[in-house]
């Protein structure tokens, strides 16, 4: 099957509004085409791929070199687009004359396991003579696709839940298998596309993948009005979400975002690994501070996220934990269709059989989180005002008669944060944003008093309504100082109130303060710049939370 | 190099194109004494004008959204005129029924205003004509290279396949009243498409005017109330895009949105737009299309204005080495 159709999906699911209607196309696509070919899609539409062959900035250059447009022209371009792949696709119009458009006929699969990868092995001067071909011998209705794998920015506005619900649909199974058997790891080829379309539900075959993660809402006034005994609250940690998993003596920990993260934290790996029970654990993974109990900064975690094989000193440096929140799995029997509160006492259970049995100690890498008991909810609501004291976000309340079901599963789960910090600052610069808001100035820059300079403390670039950033461009445009390519400075005259969740020192910044989240939550029209909060306040808050 | 003249025919005054010698102004937004009007676009067009002057195609189109009460006088293409020892003379611009470029003679220099201009296909209003001058002032509205105009019945095509592909819906297509209209209209009659083609009343005047001027348009139906739903299926509705926000949208059962402009090949425009889909069709000219006519018309010195011009003067100046020239505004 040709990469037209794979286009014509493209372009399909790109204009059309409706999740049923997308379900329907999706189905339709799955149905008409090769189980190769599913599997890629899927690949791309998840966004499983995250691979990227080569820059967006190497494509334009590129571009700039092969057809003689200068490089400025193309960048002044991409601040209209947002997006390398499609300004070079625009560009590429009309361009390539040859008449031999022989890749006519490509498969998805020949384009993305042949064509693709081999670029990879070129030298550069090869690389680019190969992608002139293929730009020349594509026709344009797919260099928009071609470009987009190139630099590994596909998107379309599909969810991994959109997917899973067209399979679902497709092959009458529950969504919750579908959802279950994407999970993880997913490699295109004909064997995966099939285990995903296989109406023969055999739990064996998921053994390395973990469950669907249950996700907290928003907190709802509704709730206030039950029984506070109807409810778990534990504290809302600022870690990584995982699920640990040891099936058949494998240990493996997957990330919410679904990523295999064992070369990570191999010292975690290696002690659940002495365990005697097989069993799937819902729990955050936090850089613990041993001495007071409670979790470092989420800064500390960054510094172990992304390092494979961390050397002793390292993990000395930065200790984890993992603290589980629940029981999903135990010695082979699946056990989340139980109450929270009887999932509760097995995970107390059996976190106090391996304490005692396991041969290493196992609690100073891994415990089952505390319980908080608020007497009433106003109780409640002191607990969570106080929790920046042990450096967590809020609560989260859980039904006790709760199953662990799948995704954002509305009136069960809930997450109490505690309220943002905020500080009034001044607009400084902006810049062009990108994708979807192209060509509009919504990259915001705010600076806060110190003496009589202003200085920059925070970016943001989200808080603003569609109406609100079409007349702050506007406004932008008009009182723009000076351009430094494409960003702005601005006459300091509008001033926003900015929230945030941290604070903390920064020797990186100017403004000596680092803020986690931030961004617009009002527009302070009725603010002149005079009234911004200066950067004292900002300390000030740094000491409050210590 | 990039450089402003001071002594210019036609310059920019308050915002306007403005001849002092003649003592006229062109396309102003504000009443003067004499205005030229290059078409009946209403971003061209104010109340309050002592006089108007235009092509005849123009003139009935604006007493047609106006009203009779304005004095206008007419000249056909190519016809010279004097005002204050200035020769003066409508072209065809091919941007809609009536549209012009106008041409001013004096001391034997030649300035060109541009108006809004294609050079696409459009058999609805005349072909754009390459006139020579000296000075050329032009439109800018889509001035960089990433815009590139399909051939129209691609596009007729697709709008013709986006309609067949969902008969159960109905497809309501935004455009302006004037000149994409009908422009459409045109096209999508030679395309596959049979089914109903209705027009909200402002097109449906328009469609009225270019057919007393002898163009040529398929017939449509008035939109007129509710009750006929049902019978929308599979049929396509022409609407002006005032209307695409607001609740004149819940007047209609399962619909399909679509908006046809030169700005929906871009895909972040088209997501930020709210509509399903977007058709890349345009009234102006795409970056290759200004860059043949800047160079066609041979002119020495070229002006912008409508549009952001920044990225097609500094290409002009550098690959071109065409002189471009700012305003004093």
């Amino acid at each position: 099957m040709s990469l037209k159709k794979f286009s014509e999906l493209f372009g399909d699911l790109d204009s059309i509004n409706s999740t049923n209607n997308k379900i329907e196309v999706l189905k339709r696509y799955f149905l008409l085409n090769e189980p190769i070919d599913n599997s890629w899609a899927i690949y791309l539409l998840t966004g499983k791929s995250k691979k990227r062959f080569i820059s967006g900035r190497y494509l334009k250059n590129l571009f700039s070199q092969i057809y003689e447009y200068p490089q400025w022209l193309i960048d002044t371009c991409y601040l209209k687009v947002g997006d390398s792949a499609e300004v070079i696709t625009l560009l590429l119009k009309n361009k390539t004359k040859s008449r031999n458009k022989k890749l006519s006929n490509i498969s998805l699969n020949e384009l993305l396991s042949k064509t693709i990868p081999k670029l990879s092995i070129l030298d550069e001067e090869e690389k680019n003579l190969q992608i002139k071909n293929i730009w020349e011998t594509l026709p344009e209705d797919y260099h928009l696709i071609f470009n987009k794998i190139l630099t590994g920015t596909f998107r379309v506005g599909v969810s991994i839940g959109l997917i899973t619900k067209s399979i679902s649909k497709l092959i009458n199974i529950d969504e919750e298998i579908i959802s279950h058997r994407l999970m993880g790891n997913f490699e295109p080829s004909i064997d995966s596309y099939e285990f995903l379309i296989n109406k023969n539900i055999n739990l064996q075959e998921l053994n390395s993948k973990p469950f669907p993660f249950l996700l907290a809402n928003n907190i709802e006034d509704k709730i206030f009005k039950n029984s506070i005994n109807n409810f778990q609250f534990e504290w809302k940690y600022d870690g990584i979400r995982m699920q640990l998993i040891k099936r058949l003596g494998n240990v493996s920990l997957w990330t919410r975002g679904q990523e295999l993260v064992n070369e990570s934290f191999p010292e975690l790996v290696e002690k659940i690994s002495h365990i005697k029970d097989d069993f799937v654990l819902d729990g955050e993974l936090l850089v613990w501070n041993f001495k007071e109990q409670i979790a470092f900064d989420f800064s500390l975690l960054q510094k172990r996220i992304n390092r494979k094989s961390p050397t002793r000193s390292i993990q000395i440096k930065y200790p984890i934990i993992f603290i589980a929140y629940d029981i999903l799995e135990i010695n082979g029997r699946d056990i989340r269709e139980i109450k929270l509160e009887n999932r509760r006492i097995e995970l107390e259970k059996y976190f106090s059989k391996w304490q005692n049995k396991t041969e290493n100690n196992i609690s100073d890498i891994f415990k089952i989180c505390d319980l908080i008991f608020p007497k009433d909810w106003p109780d409640a609501l002191t607990y969570k005002e106080n929790s920046r004291e042990n450096n967590t976000e809020g609560l989260i309340i859980k039904k006790k008669t709760s199953i662990y079901s799948s995704g954002r599963k509305k009136g069960i789960w809930w997450k109490y944060k505690v309220d943002p910090m905020q500080l009034d600052a001044v607009l400084i610069y902006a810049k062009g944003g990108s994708g979807r808001r192209a060509g509009l100035y919504t990259d915001y820059s705010f600076a806060l008093w110190k003496d009589q300079e202003l200085i920059k403390f925070a970016s943001a670039y989200s808080g603003l309504t569609n109406i609100e950033i079409k007349e702050l461009d506007k406004w932008i445009r008009k009182n723009t100082i000076e351009k430094f390519g494409p960003v702005r400075l601005l006459k300091p005259e509008m001033v926003f109130e900015i929230s945030f969740e941290k604070i903390q020192v920064s020797k990186r910044h100017k403004s000596g303060i680092a803020v986690r989240f931030p961004r617009i939550t009002k527009w302070r029209k009725d603010k002149r710049i005079n009234d911004a909060d200066c950067l004292e306040n900002a300390y000030k808050l740094m000491k409050k939370k210590s | 190099m990039l450089k402003t003249k001071q002594e210019d025919l036609i310059r920019y005054k308050d915002g306007n194109l403005y001849c002092e010698l003649a003592d006229i102004w062109i396309d102003p937004n504000k009443p003067v004494k004499k205005a030229l009007i290059t078409h009946a676009h209403f971003d061209h067009f104010t109340f309050g004008c002592e006089e108007y002057i235009s092509t005849k195609e123009t003139a009935i189109l604006l007493k047609e959204r106006v009203g009779d009460n304005i004095k206008i006088k007419t000249f056909e293409y190519g016809e010279e005129f004097k005002i204050n020892g200035i020769n003066i003379s409508f072209h065809p611009s091919g941007h809609i029924l009536g549209s012009c470029q106008i041409r001013f003679i004096f001391a034997e220099e030649k300035w060109l205003i541009s108006g809004d201009f294609k050079l696409q296909k459009d058999e609805t209003c005349k072909q754009y004509e390459i006139v020579k001058t000296d000075y050329l002032i032009s439109e800018c509205t889509f001035g960089l290279p990433i815009f590139k105009w399909d051939e129209t019945n691609k596009i007729a095509n697709d709008i013709s396949k986006w309609i067949s592909n969902s008969p159960e819906k109905t497809s309501l297509l935004f455009c302006y009243s004037l000149g994409k209209a009908q422009r459409l209209l045109n096209e999508i009659r030679q395309t596959n498409f049979k089914g109903n083609i209705y027009s909200h009343d402002s097109i449906y005047k328009m469609n009225n005017c270019y057919k007393e001027l002898g163009i040529d348009i398929k017939d449509t139906l008035k939109i007129e109330n509710k009750k006929k739903i049902d019978e929308l299926k599979g049929s396509l509705i022409l609407l002006p895009p005032s209307l695409s926000k607001g609740s004149y949208l819940k007047n209609f059962k399962n619909i399909q949105t679509a908006f046809a402009s030169g700005w929906m090949s871009i895909r972040a425009l088209r997501k930020r737009s709210g509509y399903d889909k977007g058709f890349a069709i345009s009234d102006h000219a795409d970056w290759d299309g200004i860059l043949e006519v800047i160079k066609k018309s041979e002119a020495k010195n070229v002006f912008f204005h409508h549009g952001d011009s920044e990225a097609l003067s500094k290409y002009l100046v550098e690959k071109e080495s065409i002189n471009v020239l700012l305003f004093g505004k």
